[in-house]
């Protein structure tokens, strides 16, 4: 079977229009995890009722497949009579996944820096923030970058899933040119190789980041 | 509670059917996680091997693989396989295929990390004792590092479980796939994909209580790392 590369070609511009919106969902939704999943974790240290919710959220997103989450956001949300669009149950989820992970990346790296540490800061007469500030968030990054990059390839590569509601990301423009040309070898092989350069892309960038950070705090 | 997901019986043929979903999306599963496992030794051996182009190649798998989403592998295990082999595929072995290529890459680095954690010096004495190296991994390495990767082999199981879902993409009837029609029929997305959504979590809970119970049995087993 040869590989047509004129279409090759002309889905090159499709799929990149697709990898506009794989991206913004990506960009939007990814941080907005991080966020959620920064105050779960915290949650989730805390002796409050808050602990159970965050521990129970957590919970959640590993035991439930993404695209049922998807399916009962996109066609239940409507039914309470919450308006949802494809774009924003994107979001949404991507947002909700990635925190219940990132819940878990934080907890285990607040747990990595050794508690002897922050006594010690402490009975040096530093404050609860300065502790915080100087000595913990600065070793924080060494132990949260991999992970955390694993975590973010992980999400950008499920925003794939988004296509099951027609949103016109990256994938969905792929099913588009299929079902038009049926040159399925080179247009899914075209998809799938953009969707590896991101990936190494940005793991590459993490591994960056992961030297950076050691040798920053080899050096304080 | 019942009332709301029954609605006077109009969900009862999707509950029935579950129980089906679920046993494909099951079996389907521990089919991709055996072969998965078999592919990722292979791997293992491939990886550790003299040649550089093998290992290169088991890089460029696990790369190529990692990077790319699993809804593609299934696409690509539906459509563009078939079509190059010039074979016909069912539904069920595209996704078990896709699903299994996709874990074997993730089981490879597993198994890497476990070997890791083994000392040379078991290898030497195995060696001073006259074993060949088919004989060494046969009995000395490969039973360690299978103990030793139990607990991110459990986890990587219940990731696969969940990707199982991307099957239905490919109108393999799994659970998934039930919970779509089952909603096209009776356009009650809600109950349905709740029930979906608590099968899968009772599932895939039950393996995190299995894979606790196994770590705390073999952490017993294995008391010293090296």
């Amino acid at each position: 079977m040869p590989i047509d590369l004129s279409i090759v070609g002309e889905s090159i511009p499709v799929l990149l229009k697709g990898l506009r919106i794989t991206a913004l969902v990506s960009l939007i939704g990814i941080p907005l995890g991080m966020l959620i999943g920064t105050l779960a974790a915290y949650a989730a240290q805390s002796r409050t009722p808050l602990r159970p919710i965050a521990l129970g959220y957590v919970e959640l997103v590993r035991n439930i497949p993404f695209l049922i989450l998807v399916y009962l956001s996109f066609f239940g949300l409507p039914k309470i009579g919450v308006p949802a669009s494809a774009m924003t149950v994107a979001i949404g989820c991507t947002a909700f996944y990635t925190g219940g992970y990132f819940c878990e990346i934080l907890r285990a790296a607040l747990q990595s820096v050794p508690r002897g540490q922050s006594s010690a800061a402490l009975s040096l007469g530093m404050t609860y923030w300065q502790t915080q500030r100087h000595i913990v968030v600065p070793q924080l990054f060494g132990f949260l970058i991999p992970p955390a990059t694993s975590l973010i390839i992980m999400m950008f590569k499920d925003t794939a899933i988004f296509s099951v509601m027609s949103l016109p990301e990256m994938t969905y423009q792929s099913n588009l040119l299929t079902a038009n040309t049926f040159a399925y070898l080179e247009v899914l092989g075209t998809t799938a190789l953009i969707y590896w350069l991101c990936s190494v892309l940005m793991a590459s960038i993490g591994r960056r980041l992961e030297t950076a950070a050691r040798r920053s705090t080899h050096q304080t | 509670m019942l009332d709301w997901l029954n609605q006077n019986g109009a969900l009862a043929p999707f509950l029935h059917g579950v129980v089906e979903g679920t046993a494909i999306t099951i079996a389907a599963s521990v089919a991709a996680f055996a072969i998965g496992i078999v592919l990722g030794v292979v791997l293992l051996l491939a990886r550790l091997s003299p040649y550089s182009p093998v290992r290169g190649a088991v890089m460029l798998w696990v790369s190529a693989i990692r990077g790319t989403p699993a809804l593609i592998h299934m696409l690509i295990a539906y459509y563009v396989v078939p079509a190059l082999l010039g074979i016909s595929v069912s539904p069920i072995a595209a996704g078990i295929g896709a699903l299994a290529c996709n874990t074997s890459a993730y089981i490879v680095e597993i198994l890497r990390g476990a070997l890791g954690t083994l000392s040379g010096g078991q290898v030497a004495a195995a060696r001073a004792l006259g074993m060949r190296r088919r004989q060494i991994w046969r009995y000395v390495l490969l039973p360690q590092v299978f103990y030793r990767a139990i607990p991110p082999l459990t986890s990587e199981l219940t990731i696969l479980l969940k990707a199982s879902s991307l099957m239905s993409i490919i109108a393999v009837p799994e659970l998934a796939t039930v919970a779509r029609n089952a909603t096209l029929q009776s356009d009650l997305p809600l109950q349905v994909f709740t029930v979906t959504a608590a099968v899968y979590f009772i599932i895939l809970f039950c393996i995190s209580a299995v894979s606790r119970l196994c770590e705390r049995r073999v952490s017993r087993m294995l008391p010293n790392a090296h």
